[in-house]
């Protein structure tokens, strides 16, 4: 017993990374179907706030997320942006993220393969990639083409249908932010505190709990937190709309295993220390 | 995009991944490759982005169709960059100015009003409507004014604590405890969608398709760190001996 315990407190860490490597990759290769059973109040207010939306609206999809913390977040982007679809919303995607707009690209091509019937300056546009946050959504206030003239490949905007009846953020019905840094709490302050734009967004896991308070005030409308919050999402895209689980669902069925693991070894570890201190020591 | 490039790309994913990941190992020339790669191509990515996305359609196109307004903030952007000049340092000031100046007129109000009155407001509020809700939303409604008013206390320092007020400074310290707790599972919990995004990635860069190329440069990688302990070994021996010998 003594022998076990010292080896739990003095154990190689790397002993942990490579048991921690293949507890991930066993459900990679040999998926589980486990089922999302239960749906947290926040990704149901979100859900909810986009599916009373009237047909048509104009929606802001602004993407501020890099490589990063991509594994996370585009699911999240994929889920919502899916549910727009679905309610025929119109979506401008848009970033502040110098990381990007590769991704902006590859998620806008993803989204009309995923629904062929929607059309590039119909249905989705993008918007191009600005370094200024706090100029750009302020100057959105008055004049969207004073800071957007063109889309992102230099089309002019206001030629496109989608952008028909759009001046300022007084057209819009919403703007959906999804990003892992403090530019979430900017979209609240300046887009929805200071000019009354519903916000809704999705974060990362670490990040979840900072923002969940703005759900409880009702300055979000809804909040999507880490891989758990897009799995939700999917779930109920796919009860209510028959849409295909996606990513996250997938992502869920391995992560149990490694947090089992790490609850495992915190117990462990705890149990280790703890009894270590009443185990007789050597020199004594 | 042609299906060679996308098998080009599964190895240098691969290669770059596995290169990174060799740190958890040991700190190793393929870790040292990749750290630089990393550092460089990032470094020209935002150049190029910077340049083509934000200098070109803000400030070269508008020059060119006459609109010369774009003149002012381009030369306060310029002078950010006398900072590099000390004797011309000061010039930088006026930018930083009017930078602060305008970012302190948006936020503090701002701030002022989403961050404290509006969450006091949300404590609150929800007690007006307590005769139309549930048993537990009212023990919701009532543990968060409680969490809130004990951790405030704890983080009252202008009165000594002891007595009472320490009694509820206690709770408040609970309360950051269990905060920091659900931190810490969310944390873990955000760090492993990461990692499985990489390994979701590797194993899809293991078929076929892709020639193989997570198992091959895998195994690569083992080869390379086996053959390095060995020579490592040696030198150590030969230093060794030198060392036994005076020579050192």
């Amino acid at each position: 017993m003594k022998r076990f315990l010292a080896f739990l407190t003095k154990m190689d860490r790397r002993w942990l990374f490579l048991f921690l490597t293949i507890v991930i990759l066993i459900p990679i290769i040999k998926p589980s179907n486990m089922e999302m059973k239960s749906i947290s109040s926040p990704v149901k207010k979100a859900y909810d706030f986009i599916d009373t939306l009237p047909e048509n609206s104009f929606v802001l999809l602004s993407l501020d997320f890099d490589p990063g913390t991509r594994p996370e977040l585009y699911p999240q982007a994929l889920a919502l942006c899916k549910h727009l679809m679905k309610k025929n919303l119109r979506v401008a995607l848009t970033t502040f993220n110098a990381g990007a707009p590769g991704i902006m690209t590859e998620f806008k091509d993803s989204i009309l393969q995923t629904f062929p019937e929607k059309k590039y300056g119909k249905d989705i546009v993008m918007f191009p990639y600005r370094a200024v946050f706090l100029a750009t959504v302020t100057q959105l206030a008055t004049d969207v083409y004073a800071q957007y003239p063109d889309d992102a490949d230099g089309a002019p905007l206001n030629k496109m249908p989608i952008m028909k009846g759009i001046k300022n953020y007084k057209d819009m019905a919403l703007a959906i932010e999804i990003s892992g840094t403090t530019l979430f709490t900017s979209w609240i302050y300046y887009v929805g505190d200071k000019y009354h734009l519903p916000v809704l967004g999705g974060t990362t896991a670490i990040t979840q709990l900072s923002y969940s308070p703005y759900v409880q005030t009702g300055q979000l409308k809804g909040l999507l937190g880490g891989m758990r919050g897009a799995a939700e999402y999917e779930a109920m895209l796919h009860d209510n709309y028959q849409l295909e689980t996606g990513d996250a669902t997938k992502s869920l069925n391995v992560l149990n295993w490694p947090h089992m693991l790490v609850f495992l070894i915190a117990v462990l570890s705890n149990i280790a220390i703890f009894f270590g201190k009443f185990m007789p020591h050597k020199e004594d | 995009m042609p299906h060679s490039l996308l098998v080009l790309g599964a190895w240098v994913t691969g290669f770059l991944t596995l290169g990174i990941f060799s740190f958890l190992y040991k700190d190793n020339p393929l870790f040292k490759i990749t750290e630089n790669l990393y550092v460089g191509v990032g470094m020209g990515y935002y150049v190029s982005l910077y340049f083509f996305q934000v200098w070109t359609p803000l400030v070269w196109e508008p020059l060119k169709e006459g609109n010369y307004i774009v003149i002012i903030p381009s030369i306060m952007g310029l002078l950010l960059l006398s900072q590099l000049v000390p004797k011309l340092s000061w010039l930088s000031r006026y930018t930083l100015t009017f930078t602060i100046g305008y970012s302190c007129g948006l936020a503090i109000p701002m701030t002022i009003n989403t961050d404290l009155l509006t969450q006091i407001l949300g404590t609150a509020k929800p007690f007006a409507n307590i005769a139309n809700v549930g048993g537990m939303d009212i023990f919701n409604m009532i543990f968060i004014l409680v969490a809130v008013l004990c951790v405030l206390t704890y983080f009252f320092f202008s009165v000594e604590s002891k007595g009472a007020v320490k009694k509820v400074s206690n709770v408040g310290i609970y309360v950051l405890m269990a905060y920091f707790g659900a931190a810490f599972g969310n944390t873990v919990m955000a760090r492993f969608s990461l990692l499985y995004g990489r390994f979701d990635t590797l194993t899809k860069y293991s078929h076929a398709e892709y020639l193989y190329s997570t198992p091959i440069i895998l195994t690569l990688f083992v080869i390379f760190f086996i053959v390095k302990h060995f020579m490592d070994k040696k030198k150590a021996a030969i230093a060794a001996e030198a060392e036994a010998n005076g020579e050192i």
